[in-house]
């Protein structure tokens, strides 16, 4: 609402308030001045001269005076505008406050904030500016090491890749080096190839080609099967509905290899060794060829809806190469930096409270206040303690008692008598050793 | 006691719809599926600078214009009026005098307008930028949860804003213009602004006042830096003295004490303390100010620097942009909210090492904080402060101590292929049979 209206107030600041428009002015003093200058050329006489001198005073004076009224329209503008909007700025009860600007405890770190950058646009997929921010971010060095440096680095692009690149494993990026090391190691070719190959793969799904992908999956099977990931099946399985629409809807040649024949051919090939997993999901996808004449009524055709699918895996591949890269699938950066826009302002709320009561701001280890995040933001299990209300922490772990209910481990010490409890929840009893500390 | 028991298990129940789900880890946009109830307008205090930058830009813009067009509309009616009064006199200047001075007139009128235009066109950049700017906060204002599909693209706008404005701080140009370039966001940013902030800071570095006196008196900034209380421009002078000192020649002296006279003098009151050492500097060459720290920390280069950090305090001032990054803010304020304990625990590190070997199950939503690109960067901040737990609704406990979500569990299970009443531990691959687990009650 108040941006409608701020957008408003600024078509009216640039309908009227134009720094140009005086341009006009101006010109008509310069017609004036030279107007007066051939009189007085023309003429040459000292009499005409005085005249058109005296003459030319005040249309000049009063032009000049005409510039500084169209100035002082513009002026006026502004400070309209910029009424409305410290306005606009102000309306939200939120919003009062200053930045805490004098808590800054990340100016300490800049080689870890570059080296997190550095990965954020690896895995963006933007090396050439990742390659530029790796050479500036660098400590100064011998020119010829950085022209060596950027010499390997010729930027990928994605999409020039079109022919699925011999898969390999993408190696997971270890490193025991110092954050420094480690910026210059991001130079090196291994973790941009790795990307460079997953957004070459990115693309060719965009373009509905599954191989690049299904191949990919496949050389990485033994780690995908490890992690519990489906993925190499759900892409053979998209491959064969894709196959099965036939020429009509994927738009590739109409050949034996394509549609119901060639979709048949496909599983077989492929199918045989997610038998003794799958063999449910294919049982399905053989008995819908029967339905093919009327699959949108057979009870097969959500199996056959795939307008989301090339979306789906496109993300669950996005997922699992990165995991295999040791890396997850978001970029951590960018969480990082929406939590703290959804959390500045609980934080700007608390400063303005504890303002002047020069109270240091957080504790050492845990935050003053409770800032909510979308659900998708809690990571870890948060246990708090129902007893002592704290979080419980490597020193204060979770116990559990025989009858199932759970308290921080300092609390159950609080609450015992001797080596006996009494649980807090339910009339059980025990002793105080039966209480197992878990991982939660 | 039958009793007892079910108000108990109601109450699992009840309290079982107040735990929160976590999302089913297949979820690839981890941030944009939550249900919020802050609107996520609430989060904008810090784009605020965003659309008052243009505005401050575009004030300046124009009291340069005015001071500018004043100072030229003085001297063109003064030379006109002289001219006008010479030529009415008793003895007339020859035409060819009057023509000269009418040609300076002219061209004096010429510059007016081609200042004038300069400003009209940084105008019309400046409103472009305004405008973009309105209505990229128009967008999120549209959106009333973090739900919105819209909100993930915003974001991501919004984080490179961020990353633009980090490293322009930092002097990183060319990334920073590449980015905005990539990312079509050139309005959004203030590339230009900070490439004149930064080369000034380098000329300071590079031990040279020229660019920065010039900023200082550059039209009515002079007269804003003292609004403001700024002093900036005697730092610089007295840095310029004090260079002018340092040679420690006669002739070099002689033109400190002048410079001193003409720039330093008018400060005697405001700056007493600093006028006097100055004075003090004189009786003290360089290489005997070993022994007096006062004077020899005025001939340390250290101070070139820290005239740079002034400049660019009081060039941020006068903008109204925030003194630090608002990166920084962000990952401030965002990750102690994602910090938990287990982030930093041995726990934690050896979760992270798990996946990096990727052999496990593993969350596969990883956590910001744990991962290896902000894990030592978090080390910094304390973690979130929670009132209640958030865990699973239907946590079992594994024999080896460790608890899972029923229902993770059994998809897991299913997924790797296991028997019937198997589980399998999702992060050390342990297999048990159902039976040996066991209920965890949160309360």
């Amino acid at each position: 609402m108040a941006m409608e209206v701020l957008e408003k107030e600024l078509e009216k600041l640039k309908d009227t308030a134009q720094l140009s428009n005086s341009l006009a002015n101006v010109d008509k003093i310069i017609d004036l001045l030279t107007a007066a200058r051939s009189e007085v050329e023309r003429a040459n006489d000292p009499h005409v001269t005085s005249l058109t001198l005296t003459k030319l005073q005040n249309p000049v004076q009063r032009g000049l005076d005409a510039v500084l009224d169209d100035l002082k329209v513009v002026h006026k503008g502004q400070v309209k505008f910029g009424k409305a909007l410290e306005k606009a700025l102000t309306t939200d009860k939120d919003t009062k406050g200053s930045l805490p600007e004098d808590h800054d405890p990340m100016a300490q770190h800049p080689t870890l904030i570059n080296r997190a950058i550095a990965m954020h646009l690896l895995r963006e997929g933007q090396f050439g500016v990742a390659s530029a921010f790796i050479a500036e971010a660098q400590p100064q060095r011998p020119q010829s090491s950085i022209s060596q440096l950027q010499s390997q680095l010729s930027p990928l692009s994605p999409s020039s890749v079109t022919s699925p690149t011999s898969p390999r494993s993408p190696e997971p990026y270890e490193s025991h080096l110092t954050p420094m090391d480690e910026l210059s190691a991001l130079q090196s070719e291994t973790l941009q190839s790795s990307f460079a190959e997953m957004y070459s793969i990115l693309s060719s799904l965009k373009e509905r080609k599954l191989l690049p992908a299904i191949n990919w999956a496949r050389s990485n099977c033994a780690e995908l099967e490890a992690r519990g990931s489906n993925l190499e099946f759900e892409l053979c399985k998209l491959q064969f509905i894709w196959l099965f629409k036939g020429p009509s809807v994927n738009g590739l040649p109409d050949t034996p290899e394509n549609g119901r024949l060639g979709a048949l051919y496909y599983a077989r090939e492929n199918f045989g060794r997610f038998q003794h997993r799958h063999i449910r999901e294919i049982q399905q996808l053989s008995c819908a060829m029967v339905y093919a004449s009327n699959l949108p009524a057979s009870p097969y055709r959500s199996i056959f809806d795939i307008a989301m699918a090339f979306d789906e895996v496109a993300a669950s591949f996005t997922r699992e190469f990165c995991s295999l890269l040791g890396l997850s699938a978001e970029s951590p950066l960018y969480v990082a930096a929406t939590a703290g826009a959804i959390a500045l302002p609980q934080l700007m709320k608390f400063l303005n409270k504890v303002k002047g009561k020069n109270t240091e701001w957080t504790t050492t280890q845990e935050m003053a206040f409770e800032t909510r995040l979308p659900k998708s933001m809690v990571y870890h299990s948060i246990f708090v303690c129902p007893v002592s209300k704290e979080q419980t922490t490597a020193e204060n772990p979770p116990v559990i008692l025989p009858c199932g209910h759970v308290l921080a481990r300092e609390s159950l010490q609080r609450i015992s008598k001797g080596s006996r409890y009494k649980c807090p929840y339910c009339p059980n009893e025990g002793s105080v050793k039966d209480a197992k500390e878990i991982i939660l | 006691m039958a009793d007892f028991d079910k108000t108990n298990r109601e109450n699992h129940l009840l309290l079982d719809t107040h735990v929160p789900v976590p999302d089913p880890p297949s979820s690839y946009h981890l941030a944009t599926t939550p249900d919020l109830a802050d609107t996520p307008c609430s989060s904008l205090q810090q784009d605020h600078p965003l659309l008052r930058i243009p505005l401050e830009l575009l004030r300046k813009n124009f009291r340069s214009a005015h001071f500018e067009l004043e100072k030229d509309k003085k001297n063109v009616v003064e030379t006109l009026k002289e001219t006008a009064t010479r030529a009415v006199n008793n003895e007339p200047p020859p035409t060819e005098d009057v023509l000269k001075s009418l040609d300076a007139i002219i061209a004096r009128m010429r510059g007016v307008k081609r200042k004038l235009a300069a400003s009209a066109d940084e105008e019309q950049r400046l409103y472009r930028h305004e405008t973009a700017r309105v209505r990229h906060l128009a967008e999120i204002y549209a959106m009333h949860t973090t739900d919105d599909v819209k909100y993930e693209v915003w974001s991501r706008t919004r984080l490179d804003r961020m990353l633009v404005d980090y490293m322009l701080r930092q002097g990183y140009g060319d990334s920073a213009q590449s980015l905005a370039r990539e990312r079509g966001i050139e309005d959004l940013v203030d590339v230009k602004t900070f490439e004149q902030m930064a080369q000034i800071r380098d000329s300071l570095r590079n031990g040279s006042v020229t660019e920065a006196l010039a900023w200082c008196t550059a039209g009515d900034t002079k007269k804003e830096l003292r609004k403001m209380d700024s002093n900036l421009e005697f730092m610089l002078r007295y840095q310029q003295y004090i260079e002018l000192v340092r040679p420690y020649t006669p002739a070099k002296l002689s033109e400190a004490i002048k410079h001193a006279q003409r720039f330093l003098h008018p400060y005697r009151e405001t700056h007493a303390a600093e006028v006097r050492q100055a004075c003090g500097l004189l009786a003290v060459p360089p290489h005997r100010a070993a022994s007096y720290p006062a004077y020899a920390a005025l001939y340390a280069p250290q101070r070139w620097e820290a005239l740079a950090e002034l400049f660019v305090a009081t060039h941020n001032r006068l903008l109204s942009l925030p003194s630090i990054p608002l990166l920084h803010l962000a990952l401030t304020s965002g990750l102690s909210a994602l910090k938990t304990p287990a982030c930093h625990s041995a726990e934690g590190a050896h979760r992270q090492s798990a996946e990096g070997r990727a052999n496990v199950a593993s969350l596969a939503s990883v956590c910001p904080v744990c991962s290896r690109e902000l894990n030592d960067l978090a080390r910094s901040v304390p973690y979130a402060h929670h009132t209640t737990s958030h865990v699973e609704h239907d946590l079992v406990l594994l024999p080896n101590g460790r608890a899972y979500g029923r229902e993770r569990l059994d998809d897991y299970a299913r997924k790797a292929g296991l028997l019937d009443g198997q589980v399998k531990d999702l992060r050390t691959g342990e297999v048990f049979s159902e039976e040996r687990l066991k209920k965890v009650y949160i309360t």
